[in-house]
């Protein structure tokens, strides 16, 4: 019996130690890679990962070299570019920690499924990273610009997309499982926020590009870029982005610009605080659907450069009615552009319709494109004006009475 | 698990006990007549060792009846046995009507005890075995030429440490007196709280050599009596040379030889005693030493500290929490940290990823054996900071502040999360009020560390879901180790992590005790009843 006992412990014993530690990594065996970018050329994909030198970002201050490096590679799929950076980094890049994946114009225009079959097969990947197209420019230039406030630029590219996303919603931070969703989803498309750097971006790499108060290049996230399927076909602008988020119900908080009512120079900006958009599918007998599109909108008053009397409920009453009417018609040129010029389903009306009338879509679903592109889409806009901010009257007009 | 029951019943079982000790007349044990021999046969028993004084005198108004007096000088109380005893026997009786020589022989004896000594503690003995224990205990033996029964009177005195405050479980409110190494003392103090007649004490000898005291406390009808029974007869059947501390019965009596957890409580509070005998429990205490012991003992009672009962119910509760995650701390952060920096880099966030992996850059060793490195010098500084004189203290803690603190960490040996690691784990080590679970804490770190470099935060899952089986598989005195949560008690919750005011205390843990009633007043609406007699006065 104590033999059984010594050997039942020697077991356990020895499988600690054999079986144990066979995945373990140090902390100082890992090059932490921040982001990647993914180019495609002559049918070679081109991967460039920027790894962070973690002494050069420790609160004793580094040597004052570069906070990251970027380590390249070439090869015939992305998983094997991957493995070939070993052959130029001293340490197996780390991917776990992924805050941006940026995906080249030309990649995307190809289309992105086996990039993204590769994010996600990979166990170590989470799935919360963004994905972004670097636009008119290749993605490992975006990843080769020094950052000023934020000192690894992956994290600058990570923090300008959340800030703009919550305060201006012309960007959208799509996260690597939505569009695995929208790539694998019936009735709705995905779209993806593209970046391209502004200023002299053969400066941007070096450390000089951030001594001076204006950085010689800089990132600037501009534009949606709308995709078909896998495939990149076109661009929305700044307005057109901001009417996307505002169709799906995307805006957290913006600002909108109504000129002034009674005619004159100048404009009302108008803080927009709450917004919420419902999309539901009308019922028709017919075999054409139509969309019901209801937004709500609760704002302040953000700079005001009209002659208007703000002390009159008609004012505002008037302010609320030609803002209702600027949105609607912000939405209305959105859903016009894509239907005429990308036919690609991006708002995700096929999949409202999905859900809640299965047996139409099915109907519908063979020529989905073509009835999108001319499906009428009825907007309701409802607005309301708050809060006036510290003062009543516009600024020049107190004075002058 | 057979090697070790086999190994328990070896401790436990009683062999006869040994007689091999020369005595110069083995052909038999009780008292002779002649006083001479028995004298000389006490006198070669112990060596003739020097602290055991004889002195013979004669009495009786011709003198002519010879007694022997026999004490261990030091033990007894020599002003006591000047004054009183030989006082009496020698002048005293001779001024006083009795005249020992005229009373008939067998009335001698009688005629001493009731009329002549006046002392209080005062038995016959007629063997040398009783006679033994009680001399070098201290009494006072008076032997009577030609009987063969001679006296014990109870003198025992011997210098020893007064009450003073506990040293290794201190308090900022309550009582300040600490048991000390007399057990009369401790008895005293103990009975000095509860004044119950149903407070009763076994008394028993154990230790062949030593003879210690050990008495049983508990109060009758409130202590289960199997449980008493249990523990009075597993005290009875240790069979060794000397007990010198009360760990050494507690080694004898629990339940479970093979465990890292105390099954058996220790203090030196006399007022944690009392909770613990108002509770049901049984104390047991050894002469000789200030720790009581308490038992049944379940895992919760090692987190309680006796100021809990002291202090507001809130504040009480907030503490007590506190001490169980500290306990958590002291055992799994050290492995936790092992774990995530060696396998689970995913779930650290990466600003603080980054942090670590900046400090941890040309460290030399794995996480594993930075981490068992500075464990392992911080329980050599503990340990010699526990020994070592005091007045190296000073000197010892700068030497080990520098070296772990800063020096590894300059010389790039050890990064400076591992200090900070060490550190909180060390501080939460000690919040714990009893050491006992906190040595415990101590060794499992080490094999959570272990695992967790194995195989990182599933082996820590595996390893807690063992210790909380283990735990689950403990007993003490038939009571389940984790009640009231294994088997779970509802009514005991009020007393465990948390502490109810002490006005919803109503009844006792149902595990310990039976009569469960401990008071039966609801909470007194003092407010409504001084504005009533406000508003009488006024």
């Amino acid at each position: 019996m104590d033999r059984v006992i010594v050997r039942f412990i020697a077991i356990i014993f020895v499988s600690l130690l054999l079986a144990g530690c066979w995945d373990k990594r140090e902390l100082n065996e890992l090059a932490i890679a921040t982001a990647i970018s993914i180019d495609k050329k002559d049918d070679e994909y081109h991967v460039a990962a920027q790894v962070v030198i973690p002494t050069e970002l420790s609160t004793k201050g580094g040597t004052g070299s570069s906070p990251v490096t970027l380590y390249e590679a070439n090869g015939k799929s992305v998983n094997e570019a991957i493995r070939k950076l070993t052959l130029v980094a001293p340490r197996m890049i780390y991917l776990g920690h992924l805050r941006i994946v940026v995906i080249s114009e030309e990649l995307a225009k190809e289309g992105i499924d086996g990039t993204v079959d590769f994010l996600s097969r990979g166990w170590e990947l989470r799935s919360d990273f963004y994905l972004i197209v670097s636009k008119e420019t290749d993605a490992r230039e975006i990843l080769n610009i020094q950052t000023t406030l934020e000192k690894v630029p992956a994290n600058d590219l990570f923090n300008i997309l959340h800030t703009s996303e919550a305060n201006y919603s012309s960007t959208i931070a799509v996260n690597f499982f939505e569009m695995k969703t929208n790539l694998e989803r019936e009735g709705k498309q995905g779209v993806l926020t593209g970046v391209q750097i502004l200023g002299d971006s053969s400066k941007g790499s070096s450390k000089q590009n951030v001594e001076s108060i204006v950085p010689e290049a800089f990132i600037k996230f501009e534009e949606l870029a709308v995709f078909k399927e896998d495939k990149l076909v076109g661009w929305l602008n700044d307005n057109e982005s901001r009417g996307y988020n505002g169709i799906t119900n995307q805006v957290k908080s913006t600002v909108g610009i109504v000129s002034c009512p009674e005619g004159g120079n100048g404009n009302v900006s108008i803080h927009i605080k709450k917004y919420k958009s419902e999309m539901k599918s009308k019922k028709t007998n017919s075999n054409n659907p139509e969309i019901d599109l209801k937004v709500n909108i609760v704002a302040n008053l953000g700079e005001v450069s009209c002659d208007i009397d703000l002390t009159k409920q008609e004012t505002v009453k008037m302010l609320e009615k030609e803002f209702e009417k600027a949105v609607k018609t912000d939405l209305q040129e959105t859903i016009k552009v894509v239907q005429e010029k990308y036919h690609t389903d991006i708002f995700g009306f096929g999949a409202t319709i999905n859900k809640e009338n299965p047996e139409k879509w099915k109907k519908i679903k063979g020529n989905w494109d073509e009835i999108f592109s001319e499906m009428p889409v009825n907007i309701d806009v409802d607005a309301q004006i708050s809060h006036f901010g510290s003062v009543l009257n516009p600024v020049g007009r107190s004075t002058s009475e | 698990m057979n090697l070790f029951k086999k190994n328990r019943k070896i401790v436990i079982q009683p062999s006869p006990p040994s007689k091999s000790e020369p005595k110069s007349m083995p052909e038999s044990n009780s008292l002779r007549l002649k006083l001479e021999e028995n004298l000389q046969h006490i006198k070669s028993s112990v060596g003739e060792s020097s602290d055991i004084v004889f002195r013979e005198i004669k009495i009786g108004n011709e003198g002519n009846i010879k007694v022997g007096i026999i004490y261990t000088e030091g033990l007894s109380d020599s002003v006591t046995l000047q004054q009183i005893i030989m006082e009496t026997l020698m002048l005293e009786i001779k001024e006083s009507d009795i005249d020992l020589e005229l009373t008939s022989d067998s009335a001698v004896l009688t005629t001493l005890k009731d009329f002549a000594l006046t002392v209080g503690e005062l038995t016959e003995v007629s063997d040398f075995d009783q006679l033994f224990t009680r001399l070098l205990s201290g009494d006072v033996i008076v032997l009577v030429d030609g009987f063969s029964t001679g006296f014990i009177i109870g003198n025992k005195s011997w210098e020893g440490r007064g009450v003073t405050e506990p040293t290794a479980q201190t308090v900022i409110r309550g009582p300040r007196e600490g048991f000390s190494e007399n057990i009369r003392l401790n008895t005293a103090l103990v009975r000095r709280i509860i004044k119950d007649e149903n407070l009763w004490m076994i008394t028993k000898e154990v230790g062949r050599r030593t003879k210690t005291n050990v008495a049983i406390m508990y109060i009758n009808g409130v202590a289960e009596k199997d449980a008493v029974d249990e523990v009075t007869n597993r005290i009875g059947r240790i069979d060794i040379d000397g007990i010198l501390e009360s760990a050494n019965i507690e080694e004898f009596i629990q339940d479970s030889q093979f465990t890292l957890f105390p099954t058996v409580f220790n203090t030196e509070r006399p007022d944690t005693v009392a909770a613990g005998l108002l509770e049901g429990r049984i104390a047991i205490l050894v002469d000789g030493t200030p720790f009581v012991l308490l038992v049944p003992a379940l895992f919760v009672q090692f987190f309680q500290s006796s100021e809990d009962y002291y202090q507001r119910a809130v504040m009480a509760s907030l503490i007590r929490l506190l001490r169980f995650v500290a306990y958590g701390i002291s055992i799994l952060v050290p492995a936790l940290y092992i774990a995530l920096i060696t396998f689970h880099h995913e779930i650290i966030p990466p600003a603080l990823l980054v942090s670590l992996a900046a400090q941890r850059e040309g460290v030399p060793f794995p996480a594993f054996v930075e981490a068992i490195i500075m464990e392992i010098t911080f329980e050599i500084l503990r340990e010699a900071g526990l020994r070592m004189p005091r007045a190296i203290g000073s000197a010892m803690s700068i030497v080990g502040a520098f070296v772990i603190g800063t020096a590894a960490v300059e010389a790039g040996i050890i990064s400076a999360a591992m200090v900070i690691v060490v550190s909180i784990t060390a501080i939460s080590s000690f919040v714990p009020p009893t050491y006992d679970i906190a040595i415990a804490g101590r060794i499992l770190r080490f094999v959570f560390m272990g695992i967790a470099a194995s195989f990182g935060l599933y082996g820590i899952l595996i390893g807690v879901i063992a210790l909380v089986l283990h735990l689950c598989s403990l007993s003490s005195f038939g009571v389940p180790y984790m009640s009231p949560f294994a088997p779970f008690n509802l009514a005991g919750q009020k007393d465990s992590v948390v502490r109810f005011p002490i006005w919803k205390l109503l009844t006792r843990p149902s595990e310990i005790s039976k009569n469960r009633i401990r008071q039966r007043a609801t909470k007194v609406n003092f407010k409504k009843s001084s504005h009533s007699k406000r508003s009488q006065d006024g």
